[in-house]
């Protein structure tokens, strides 16, 4: 894997470890817990290298 | 077959119906509708009950790179205008060219489209420099309503203008025509189209604010802002936009992202004030998230469409039209399927259309210019407005959307006839072609 | 447990069952493994890495068979996958392969041309993930692949893809796919390294003929046809006329423009000696206007809705009830092949390739695809390959 993709890998990681405390975070919106929930699910897909 | 289809379709506009009924939200309201239309696929097994959670998760994707250009270049924004940057470039505008109105008004046209010209979308315009531009012409007496409508035009403008124009180059990759010939073609209509548009909202001064008034009314610059502090990060960018235009094979593909990201550590490096960086990023992906959400459920009803096979009656009903009814209901099915879909609307309405065009003597490139001038407009419909929601949040417009919406309608028509004219005029247009090669 | 978090968890289980049954097909898809059994003309099977040792461990080093013949003659390379969602192709390479035996000449054939994109799913698009084509001793099943390279191996695209080395704007999706990225660079992106260690592999071993096999949209102008280039055409025109004339099957001829870059089609020829071809066959199941994406739609070719526009006369392919089944398909791809080799040796007899054992149009319309493919139980270990 190239340093660029591995570059790529972390800018995932970072955005989805925001979003995750995001949702940590919030207390009161059913609706943005789901909606936290959905965006993680492609970046944690592809940390995993699943999809 | 055409009853089976028709049937998901229905369900699936009542899901929709019910959901916002029942006060969900759209992103909730389109996940609803895609949910509902894959149990009622399911039904005879298309797609069978087995692969229904794979065909949702798989509809998270196709926007996943989408969303981190606009995660990264959003974080980027922020962190420019936390530093003090957006207000210092500002006050300098007004201070230069507030007695110039003509002037004032066609630079920040320039300074909105270039952005989205060399990348292809008009969200980069509007995540770069829509919150600069947008107080600038807040500064000039120009109302947030109307702020909110020129930024939104303007931004589908730069999306359209060449070099880049991602629906044309998603057309000429699926019809096997060259992505060749679009400098005039797109360039000469998306001037003149801006210019219309700059002056039509921004030429009506409105409010008593005097130039220093509205000098004095912006908020302080922190100390130690200059001019290569702002201008730093933003060469880093263009920088390596350019560098891979300039140099092709000697650079490495950064893609649009990592040069946010890189961008993003530039701003923070030269900032005069101390960034929290982890809070700012954090309150960023708040503030962006029903937009991220709207990107993933708006994959999974592609995806659901397309395995049920609604999105195919849409596009059959769409080519079965005949000539001179298509091209007025182009005025509305494209933006409209631009509002559902984005960019897969290039793909599922834009390709058959095209080829259909071409067959009976329409010159492709021209009618491709054309449509790709219409197709930004839907980038303001629901259920995505991608570009209409970034416009409203760059422009701290806070009343209805739909005020907003219903602001753009002279240059929104304006555009509408060029485009549909270009179609169907493509063959008399054909030099503009030949001028560009 | 407080309210908050009763909500929270119970969300996170529904969501971490939802991305369990739904992504464990998608790592399941990307690693399924198609046996192909080398037949009795298979010499030895290369990679493409021995071109460009850095394409090596990686997803996109495809198997390269090749099948030499006793008698020296000319060689003939044939491609499928170049668009993995185009299976055509593949099924008719893994007919070749399983099937051929090469009395004059060499025929190597890469069945997985762009093996990452075979491996790919299209988000968006609602494929199904595998189609069974079905045989005596059973059926054999086959990834439905996409026309795009996986982003698990190239990562991330530029804002627009810059063709080397013509400096051709293309859209930034092109810099994965392998019908744009010729005729590649050895340090480019991974494709353009794919495309590259092919056309390295022409060079070096002097092909004298390249056939890339594709299936294009019934809607679409440039179908059931064969594109070729100025220094093709020739040949490529003879076999329009023959297959015509003799098969009964329709095949134009479609010249390959020249100011479109990154095609095999213009860039095989542009960059070497080896005269190429491109096959399309109609495939209705990537036009747009169609019912559900079903396996049934895949291999059968019929659709209601398309039935009605060919009514309308929006086709550029004759079609009817019948639809455009895989058989059809299959067998043009074999014989256009087959006859682009033979016109092509009888114009060059000292470069002449004679192969045997590959079933023509109306073999495969009688006894369909799956007669042809061997069943990998029954065949000796050493002589699986798994693609």
């Amino acid at each position: 894997m190239g340093v660029i993709m591995i570059l790529y890998y972390l800018i995932c990681a970072y955005i989805l470890g925001l979003l995750a405390w995001d949702f940590v975070r919030e207390k009161k919106s059913v609706n943005d817990m789901i909606l936290y929930l959905l965006v993680l699910i492609p970046l944690l897909l592809r940390i995993l290298r699943i999809k | 077959m055409t009853f089976q289809v028709g049937v998901i379709l229905v369900l699936m506009v009542a899901a929709y119906a019910v959901a916002k009924w029942r006060k969900l939200s759209v992103e909730l309201s389109i996940l609803s509708a895609a949910v509902a239309g894959g149990i009622a696929g399911a039904i005879v097994k298309t797609p069978p009950l087995a692969e229904l959670p794979r065909h949702l998760i798989e509809g998270c994707f196709p926007y996943l790179d989408v969303m981190l250009v606009f995660s990264t270049a959003t974080i980027f924004m922020a962190i420019v205008s936390e530093s003090g940057g957006v207000n210092y470039v500002v006050r300098g505008t007004i201070r230069a060219f507030y007695n110039v109105r003509f002037i004032a008004l066609l630079i920040l046209m320039i300074i909105v489209l270039i952005p989205g010209a060399l990348t292809g979308a008009g969200s980069v315009s509007l995540l770069v420099v829509g919150t600069p531009v947008a107080l600038a012409l807040g500064y000039l007496g120009v109302p947030k309503k109307k702020v909110a409508a020129m930024m939104f035009i303007l931004a589908g403008l730069s999306a359209a203008a060449p070099p880049v124009n991602i629906w044309a180059m998603m057309l000429c990759a699926g019809t096997a025509i060259p992505y060749v010939g679009f400098e005039f073609t797109l360039g000469i209509p998306v001037l003149l189209l801006g210019t219309f548009t700059a002056l039509f909202f921004g030429w009506k001064k409105e409010g008593t604010l005097d130039k220093n008034a509205a000098l004095a009314a912006m908020p302080e610059v922190p100390k130690g802002m200059s001019w290569w502090r702002v201008l730093l990060p933003f060469l880093a960018f263009f920088g390596m936009v350019a560098a891979y235009r300039v140099w092709p094979f000697g650079t490495p593909i950064f893609g649009l992202p990592l040069e946010f990201t890189v961008s993003a550590l530039v701003a923070l490096a030269v900032s005069p004030k101390r960034i929290k960086i982890l809070e700012l990023s954090r309150n960023t992906m708040k503030r962006l998230l029903p937009l991220l959400a709207t990107m993933i459920v708006v994959g999974m009803l592609q995806q659901i469409m397309t395995a049920t096979g609604v999105r195919g009656l849409v596009s059959f009903a769409v080519i079965s039209t005949p000539l001179i009814p298509l091209y007025i209901l182009l005025a509305i099915i494209i933006p409209a399927s631009e509002g559902v879909l984005t960019y897969g609307a290039a793909a599922i309405l834009g390709i058959p259309l095209i080829w259909f065009f071409d067959s009976i003597g329409l010159h492709a490139t021209v009618a491709i210019a054309g449509l790709s001038l219409l197709w930004p407009l839907g980038d303001g419909l629901p259920p995505t407005a991608l570009i209409g929601r970034l416009s409203v949040m760059v422009s701290d417009y806070k009343d209805s959307y739909w005020s907003f919406l219903k602001t753009t309608w002279l240059p929104w028509l304006v555009i509408t006839i060029v485009g549909i004219l270009m179609v169907v005029y493509s063959a008399k247009l054909a030099f503009l072609v030949k001028w560009s090669m | 447990m407080s309210r908050e978090w009763t909500i929270k968890s119970a969300l996170i289980a529904i969501a971490a069952v939802l991305m369990i049954l739904g992504g464990a097909p998608l790592y399941k898809h990307r690693h399924y493994e198609v046996p192909v059994v080398a037949g009795p003309g298979v010499t030895s099977v290369i990679k493409l890495s021995e071109f460009v040792p850095s394409l090596k461990g990686s997803m996109a080093d495809a198997d390269v068979f090749v099948l030499e013949g006793k008698e020296p003659g000319g060689k003939v390379l044939v491609m499928a996958n170049t668009h993995a969602n185009e299976p055509a192709g593949l099924l008719t390479a893994v007919i070749m392969i399983e099937n051929a035996v090469v009395e004059k000449g060499t025929l190597m054939v890469i069945p997985e041309f762009n093996a990452s994109a075979g491996r790919n799913t299209r988000p968006g698009d609602g494929y199904p993930l595998y189609y069974d084509i079905p045989t005596e001793w059973g059926a054999k099943r086959f990834r439905m692949g996409n026309r795009d390279t996986s982003p698990l191996d190239q990562w991330p695209d530029p804002d627009v893809y810059i063709h080397y080395p013509d400096k051709q704007l293309l859209s930034f999706i092109d810099v994965r796919n392998t019908n744009r990225t010729w005729p590649g660079r050895p340090n480019g992106p991974l494709m353009e390294k794919v495309t590259f260690a092919a056309m390295e592999m022409m060079r070096k071993d002097r092909l004298n003929i390249a056939i890339d096999m594709h299936g294009a949209e019934t809607m679409f102008p440039v179908t059931n046809c064969i594109v070729a280039p100025q220094k093709s055409a020739k040949i490529a025109t003879l076999v329009s006329m023959t297959v015509k004339a003799m098969e009964g099957f329709d095949n134009h001829v479609e010249p390959s423009p020249p100011n479109f870059h990154g095609l095999s089609h213009r860039e095989i020829g542009d960059f070497s000696d080896t005269l190429p071809f491109l096959l399309e066959a109609p495939i209705p199941f990537l036009d747009q206007p169609t019912g559900p994406k079903t396996v049934k739609l895949l291999l059968d070719g019929k659709d209601p809705f398309l039935l009605s526009l060919s009514k309308k006369k929006k086709l550029f392919v004759p079609y009817d009830e019948n639809g455009w089944p895989i058989e059809k398909r299959v067998g043009q791809h074999c014989s256009v092949a087959l006859e682009i080799i033979r016109q092509y040796s009888k114009k060059n007899p000292d470069t002449a390739i004679r192969i045997s054992g590959i079933p023509r149009y109306a073999d495969l319309v009688k006894n369909g695809v799956g007669r042809y493919f061997h069943d990998p139980a029954k065949a000796e270990k050493k002589s699986v390959y798994y693609e």
